[in-house]
């Protein structure tokens, strides 16, 4: 009887020993370690980037890193790549690329850099070129590091919504090239104007105040009231309507360079836009104002951003624009 | 000596205990009901959607006959525009301004009630709209 105690003591006793190195063994944290930070602000556009700095280290002298890579949920557009510099801040606050791998390889959804240096931490940056594919979706991004060790790591990052509208910048406005299609999100003569009519929404002049009080610069639809035209013969056919709501102050990263705090205009923006009894015209308009646009068929809204306006005809303007239906 | 100091004290605590009892009156939306009869308008100005002001000159505000007469530019979006106006201390207005306003039919001008701080007095004004460049004139 007592030696079976004593074998049932040391049983138990080995299954205690053995869970407390099992639950050491589960809790062993890796050494190899990574994070990740999203640097871009604002709404996710089609055709720009989303771009990211990964970290990834290890203690100093205890291995090295192998490689890094990115999988994101959809493969980016031409021009996703992570980059094979790690990056420092110099002591005047400059980031300092340093090379520290071959140059990234992306097949399909997955971009890696291999290491050529002896490493033991890094920043790389990710650049992600927003594809086609991915408008009006969500996307992810599955970040890991690989030390020489044999150890991995990752983390995730998203889910990213992806913008449905479109973008167009530095559209040039002249005397002769003014008028403006929001479907085709391009700015015509008269001559092309009249071979698609259908598609041109606005007319932009500039009449001298000298002789025109008040107009200066003016975007009006070409059913508008002929007041609003003066002098415009317009291209045959050219005759759809349009609702305008005049903004000031409204500025998006997007299509300014100009210092802002980091506003953008989003696809919720054009959903929630109200034009009601909105009129057709917008008359003495000022550089760096606004327009919020919706075409006469309801089926496009605009926001059109002023970048710059001559002191005579002329000027650019950019655009955000979003399919209603 | 210490029945002074004890009487003080007990005025005092009484005194504050009738403060602490006085309930400032205010109206249904909170502010404050004053004893000022009062009852203006210093300013006016109309803003457009992009809220810049779409006033030529300043407005002419009579506070004799209630009227406020404001000139704005051409080609201002008449049916889409913020009243702004400036009252005497604690008077309100009514109707509330709560967004865009139509001011396109000209021959029906819109009219707004001040209302002094004492809630007594009552003044509504006549608010005529001239665009510039235009012939008819309130």
């Amino acid at each position: 009887m007592r030696i079976y105690k004593k074998i049932i003591g040391c049983l138990l006793l080995s299954c205690i020993v053995g869970a407390f190195t099992a639950s050491c063994e589960d809790d062993a944290e890796p050494i190899l370690k990574n994070d990740c930070l999203k640097r871009t602000l604002g709404s996710n556009v089609v055709g720009e980037e989303i771009y990211f700095a990964y970290a990834m280290a290890v203690p100093y002298g205890a291995g090295r890193i192998e490689s890094a890579q990115v999988e994101a949920s959809i493969a980016g557009a031409e021009g996703t790549y992570l980059e094979n510099n790690s990056y420092h801040t110099d002591e005047n606050g400059v980031d300092t690329p340093v090379l520290v791998g071959d140059s990234c390889v992306t097949e399909g959804k997955v971009s890696t850099v291999k290491f050529t240096v002896e490493t033991c931490a890094a920043t790389l940056r990710y650049y992600y070129k927003i594809p086609e594919e991915a408008r009006g979706k969500t996307v992810t991004f599955r970040f890991s590091a690989r030390s020489a060790a044999g150890e991995t790591v990752y983390t995730e990052m998203g889910p990213y919504t992806i913008s449905s509208m479109d973008m167009k910048r530095n559209l040039a406005l002249t005397k002769a090239k003014c008028y403006i299609s929001i479907e085709d999100m391009a700015v015509y003569n008269a001559t092309d104007a009249a071979e698609h009519p259908e598609k041109i929404d606005l007319v932009y002049m500039w009449r001298s105040s000298s002789r025109n009080p008040g107009f200066g610069h003016s975007f009006v639809a070409p059913a508008a009231d002929p007041e609003y035209l003066p002098d415009i013969e317009l291209p045959a056919g050219v005759n759809r309507d349009a609702k305008i709501r005049k903004e000031w102050g409204m500025i998006d990263s997007h299509l300014t360079s100009e210092p802002n705090n980091g506003t953008y205009i989003d696809d919720v923006d054009f959903q929630t836009m109200d034009f009601t009894n909105k009129p057709d015209y917008a008359i003495n308009m000022k550089k760096q104002g606004e327009l919020w646009v919706e075409t006469q068929d309801g089926k496009y809204r605009a926001f059109i951003y002023i970048n710059d306006l001559k002191t005579i005809s002329g000027g650019t303007i950019s655009m955000k624009r979003y399919t209603m239906y | 000596m210490k029945k002074n100091i004890f009487s003080i004290l007990c005025a005092f605590l009484a005194l504050m205990s009738m403060g602490s009892c006085v309930n400032n009156p205010v109206d249904e939306d909170g502010l404050l009901i004053t004893n000022r009869t009062d009852c203006y308008v210093s300013n006016f100005d109309l803003l457009g959607t992009d809220r810049l002001s779409v006033r030529i000159g300043d407005a002419e505000i009579d506070n004799d006959s209630c009227t406020v007469k404001v000139t704005v530019a051409y080609g201002t979006d008449l049916k889409n525009l913020y009243s702004q106006f400036t009252l005497v201390t604690d008077a309100m207005l009514e109707p509330k301004i709560t967004g865009l306003t139509d001011f396109s039919d000209l021959g029906h001008p819109h009219q707004y009630t001040v209302v002094s701080g004492n809630r007594q007095v009552r003044k509504t004004y006549t608010v005529y709209i001239t665009v510039e460049g235009s012939e008819t004139n309130p």
